[in-house]
C-alpha cells in the first residue's frame, strides 16, 4: 500500500494479534433450538433508534442492535458541483464506511470494495422511497458510519438511513426497513450477529448456506431492495424474504415512533 | 544558574532581498546555519470558490526540503498563514489572492522561527500594506531550566521544551505561540521575557536591511 | 401568549443569522454568551468509556454538541532498528462528512492533518503512554496502537474533546496477554487474559477563543470559531504545561495567557475528576 502523506503513518505492516490465539473449538448455530446468545431462531435483538442525533447535519439518526452501532446523516439538498450530474431528478449520493476500530480486524482508512458494495446497495434501496423529483438539480448526501459492527450491518444501516432521510424532512414515499436473515440448512436466524453472519470462507458442509437482506417500504407494501449471498435453493430463498417482510413491517411502529421523538423535541425547544 | 539564559544571543542572520525576479517580493533568509526562502505574489487574481468579498485570501504553501508534505507540514503552514493573516492588510485587496511559497533551503534549527521571518521579509520586499511587522524567535529549555535562544538542531534534540514566540512590533504581543515539552508556568513567562527582549534585534535587522536595499535602488 | 412571543422570537433568529457580530456583541457586553454560558465555562461533558467493544479501548466524548469517539486498536509490528524496544503510537483523527457539511468525503483536509499532527504530539511529548511499555520482545515484536478518533458531530472545539477522548480510551485499554515463543519465534496471544496499559501522565487541551481582539472565552462552539479573531489552545500535563498554540490572530499580553494558564489547570482537575468517577462506576 502506499504511504499516505496525509495522515500520521505507522509501521509498515502490522497483524492482528487474535490470529495468533490458539484455535477455538468452532460453536454450533442452533443448541436445542436456541441460538449462542440465547435467542430463538426468530427472535431478533432489541432496538435503540434515535433520530436527529447530529446538530449540523440536515437529517440524522443513530440505531444500536445490542452491539451493532450505525449512524447516519444526511446533508443537503445542495448545489451539484459536477456538470455532468445535472438532472432534473434530484441526485442521491450514500457513503458506507465501517470505523476502522468498528470490527475484530482493523479497518483501512480508505473505502474499500465490501464498504463500495454496500453504498451502493444501500442507495438503491433508498432511492424508491424519495421524491426525488421534488428537489431539481440539486443533491443529497448521505453518510452512514459503522461504529461497532455485530452483523446485519447493512439492514441496520437501510432503517437508520430511512429515518435520518425523514428527519431531514424531506419529502418521501414511505420509510424503509431493513432486515437480515442467515440461512443455514432448513434453519432461518434472523438479525444474525457476527458470530452468525455467513462468511464464504468458512467452510460449513451445508447444502444451504447463505444471507438474505431485504429492504421494505412497509406502508407500501413493497420490496425496495433484496441482497442474497451464499448458495440457497429458491424456496428457502422465497420463505427468507417472506419472514424479512414480515419482521420489516413489525419494525415499522419502531421507526414512526423514532421520527415522532424527535419531532416532538424539536418542538420544545423551540418553545 | 537556572536564572540566566545559556546564550542570550540570536545567531548571525543575514538576509538577501529580491532574489527571484517572478514574485512581487521575495526573501532568502540565514538565521546562523538555517536557511529559508520565501516568495510572494500577489495580490491577484482569486479562483472563483475561495474568493472572500472582504479581503484577500492569503494562500500558504510550505515545502520541505525533500518529500512530501505531511501532517507536520500543513501544521507549520498553517501556523505560517495564521500569522501572515493577522499582519497583512487584506481587507485593502477584496476579492484577490496574496500567495507564499515558503521554501524550506536547510534546517539547523530554529526552523518555524526562520519561515516566518523570511516571510516577514518578503511581504516587506513585496510592498504590500501591513498592520505590524513580525518578528519569530525559537528558545529551547535544557533540563536544567536553563534558556537556549535560537537553539540548532542538536540543542533541539535534547531538549525539555522547544518554544517558538511571534511578537507584534508595536506592543511586542504574543501573536503566535508554539511550545511543546513538559515545562511550568514560570518557565514558559521566562521564555517569553526571554524572547521578547531579542526579538528587538530581529526588528533591528529587518530595519537595517530594507535600509540597505532602499540605498541601492 | 405563545402567538404574541412568536414575533419577537423570529426577530431574534434573523438578527442572530444576518448580523452575529452584532448578536453575540450584544450578549458579551453582560459577560454572558447567547447559549446561557459565561465567558469561562465549558459545554456540559458527557464521557462514556468502553462503548465499542471490538476496540481494545474506547471512549466517546461529548461536549455540547461536539460528539468525538475514540477507539484504540493494538496490533503486533516489528520495532525499528534504532529503537528496538519502543513500541508504537499512531494517532489520526478523521472529521468525515457525517459531522458537519464542511467536510468533504476524501483524504483528510488541512484541519483534520493539523489536528491529527497536533495530538501525535501531545501523545509525544506527554509520555503518558511510554513507548518502552509497548515492547513484547526486543528487536522482535512490540505492540502499535492505533489510535482513530472519529468525529461524528463538529460544533467547534475539536482538540479538547479529541485529547480527552484519547486519553480516556488509553485509560481504558486491555491488551490480550502475549508470550513470546523462542522457539518458534511466534508470539502466542491469550484470548481470555488481558492486561491495563499504563498510563503515566494526564495531558488535558483547554481551548479559548479569542472575540474583538480582547476577550477570552473558553470551549468555541463552530459559530464562535468562526467569529472569533483567535484561538489557544493549552494542553496542561498534571502540574505542567505539555503543549501551548496560538496560531496567529489578534496579538495577547502576558497577563491574558496567565489567565489561561489558571483556566486550563482548573479545567484539567474538572476533567480528571470526571474521567475517575466514569471508570469507578464502570468497575463496579
Amino acid at each position: 500500500m502506499p504511504t499516505d502523506s496525509r495522515r500520521i503513518a505507522g509501521p509498515e505492516s502490522s497483524t492482528n494479534p487474535y490470529s495468533f490465539c490458539t484455535e477455538k473449538p468452532r460453536h454450533d448455530l442452533l443448541k436445542n433450538g436456541k441460538r449462542q446468545d440465547g435467542r430463538k431462531e426468530n427472535n431478533l435483538r432489541p432496538i435503540f433508534l434515535k433520530a436527529g442525533v447530529v446538530s449540523q447535519a440536515r437529517g440524522s439518526a443513530y440505531i444500536e442492535q445490542n452491539e451493532t452501532k450505525v449512524i447516519c446523516a444526511v446533508y443537503g439538498p445542495r448545489e451539484v458541483v459536477r456538470k455532468e450530474d445535472f438532472s432534473m431528478k434530484g441526485l442521491l449520493t450514500c457513503e458506507f464506511k465501517f470505523a476502522i476500530f468498528s470490527c475484530r480486524e482493523r479497518r483501512q482508512h480508505q473505502q474499500d470494495i465490501e464498504e463500495k458494495d454496500y453504498s451502493v446497495q444501500l442507495l438503491e434501496a433508498l432511492e424508491p422511497a424519495v421524491c426525488l423529483d421534488k428537489f431539481p438539480k440539486a443533491q443529497m448526501n448521505i453518510y452512514v458510519t459503522v461504529l461497532q459492527n455485530d452483523g446485519s450491518a447493512l439492514a441496520a444501516a437501510i432503517t437508520c438511513a430511512s429515518v435520518a432521510m425523514a428527519d431531514s424532512g424531506i419529502e418521501m414515499y414511505d420509510l424503509v426497513a431493513g432486515c437480515a436473515v442467515r440461512v443455514a440448512g432448513k434453519n432461518l436466524l434472523m438479525d444474525p450477529c457476527n458470530q452468525e453472519e455467513y462468511k464464504p470462507e468458512d467452510e460449513t458442509g451445508l447444502t444451504n448456506s447463505g444471507s438474505v437482506t431485504v429492504g421494505l417500504m412497509p406502508s407500501l407494501q413493497q420490496v425496495s431492495a433484496i441482497s442474497s449471498k451464499g448458495e440457497i435453493e429458491f424456496e428457502l430463498v422465497k420463505q427468507a424474504v417472506a419472514k424479512c417482510v414480515d419482521v420489516c413491517t413489525q419494525l415499522y411502529p419502531v421507526l414512526q415512533q423514532a421520527l415522532v421523538k424527535s419531532v416532538s423535541e424539536r418542538q420544545n425547544e423551540e418553545g | 544558574m537556572s536564572n540566566s539564559s545559556k546564550r542570550s544571543n540570536l545567531r548571525v542572520m543575514s538576509a538577501e532581498l529580491s532574489l527571484l525576479s517572478r514574485p512581487d517580493g521575495s526573501a532568502t533568509l540565514f538565521q546562523g546555519d538555517t536557511c529559508v526562502m520565501s516568495a510572494v505574489y500577489g495580490p491577484g487574481e482569486v479562483r472563483i470558490n475561495k474568493e472572500q468579498i472582504d479581503r484577500a485570501t492569503v494562500e500558504v504553501i510550505y515545502k520541505p526540503r525533500s518529500g512530501l508534505p505531511g501532517c507536520t507540514e500543513k501544521s507549520q503552514e498553517r501556523l505560517i498563514r495564521n500569522t501572515c493573516e493577522t499582519v497583512l492588510l487584506s481587507s485593502l485587496h477584496p476579492r484577490s489572492s496574496v500567495s507564499l511559497t515558503v521554501q524550506e533551503m536547510q534546517n539547523s534549527g530554529s526552523l518555524l522561527a526562520c519561515c516566518i521571518n523570511s516571510m516577514c521579509l518578503a511581504l516587506l520586499d513585496s510592498g504590500m500594506s501591513m498592520k505590524c511587522l513580525v518578528a519569530a524567535v525559537h528558545c529551547v529549555l535544557d533540563f536544567e531550566g536553563a534558556v537556549f535562544l535560537d537553539a540548532t538542531d542538536k540543542e533541539e534534540k535534547g531538549a525539555q521544551a522547544c518554544v517558538t514566540f511571534v511578537f507584534d512590533s508595536v506592543d511586542k504581543n504574543v501573536v503566535m505561540v508554539h511550545a511543546v515539552g513538559k515545562y511550568s508556568v514560570e518557565q514558559f513567562n521566562k521564555c517569553m521575557s526571554v524572547c521578547r527582549t531579542a526579538s528587538a534585534d530581529i526588528f533591528h535587522f529587518y530595519r537595517e536591511t530594507m535600509t540597505k536595499k532602499l540605498k541601492r535602488s | 401568549m405563545y402567538s404574541s412571543s412568536k414575533p419577537a422570537e423570529t426577530a431574534k433568529i434573523s438578527v442572530r443569522a444576518a448580523r452575529p457580530l452584532e448578536y453575540y456583541r450584544k450578549f458579551l457586553e453582560k459577560d454572558v454568551r447567547p447559549d446561557g454560558r459565561e465567558l469561562g465555562e465549558f459545554r456540559p461533558t458527557i464521557l462514556n468509556i468502553g462503548c465499542i467493544s471490538t476496540a481494545e479501548g474506547s471512549a466517546l466524548v461529548k461536549l455540547g454538541n461536539t460528539t468525538v469517539m475514540c477507539g484504540i486498536k493494538a496490533e503486533f509490528a516489528t520495532p525499528k532498528t534504532e529503537e528496538p524496544s519502543n513500541g508504537y503510537l499512531v494517532p489520526n483523527v478523521e472529521l468525515s462528512p457525517l459531522c458537519s457539511p464542511m467536510f468533504r468525503p476524501g483524504p483528510p483536509g488541512e484541519q483534520a492533518q493539523v489536528l491529527s499532527h497536533f495530538v501525535n504530539e501531545v501523545l509525544n511529548q506527554s509520555c503518558c503512554v511510554r513507548k518502552e511499555d509497548l515492547c513484547i520482545k526486543t528487536g522482535k515484536l512490540v505492540w502499535v496502537l492505533y489510535c482513530d478518533i472519529l468525529c461524528l458531530d463538529y460544533d467547534g472545539n475539536a482538540p479538547d474533546a479529541c485529547i480527552l477522548s484519547l486519553l480516556a480510551a488509553l485509560k481504558s485499554t486491555m491488551l490480550p496477554a502475549v508470550k513470546y515463543n523462542e522457539e518458534t519465534e511466534k508470539p502466542e496471544t491469550d484470548s481470555v487474559k488481558t492486561e491495563p496499559l499504563h498510563i503515566l501522565s494526564n495531558p488535558v487541551s483547554s481551548t479559548f477563543a479569542i472575540f474583538d481582539d480582547h476577550l477570552l472565552f473558553v470551549d468555541p462552539t463552530v459559530q464562535e470559531e468562526s467569529l472569533a479573531t483567535g484561538t489557544v489552545t493549552i494542553v496542561t500535563n498534571d502540574n505542567d504545561l505539555c503543549l501551548v498554540q496560538k496560531p496567529g490572530g489578534s496579538p495577547v499580553t502576558a497577563d491574558q495567557m496567565n489567565t489561561c494558564f489558571e483556566r486550563a489547570f482548573s479545567r484539567s482537575k474538572e476533567v480528571l475528576r470526571l474521567i475517575d468517577e466514569i471508570l469507578h462506576s464502570i468497575e463496579r
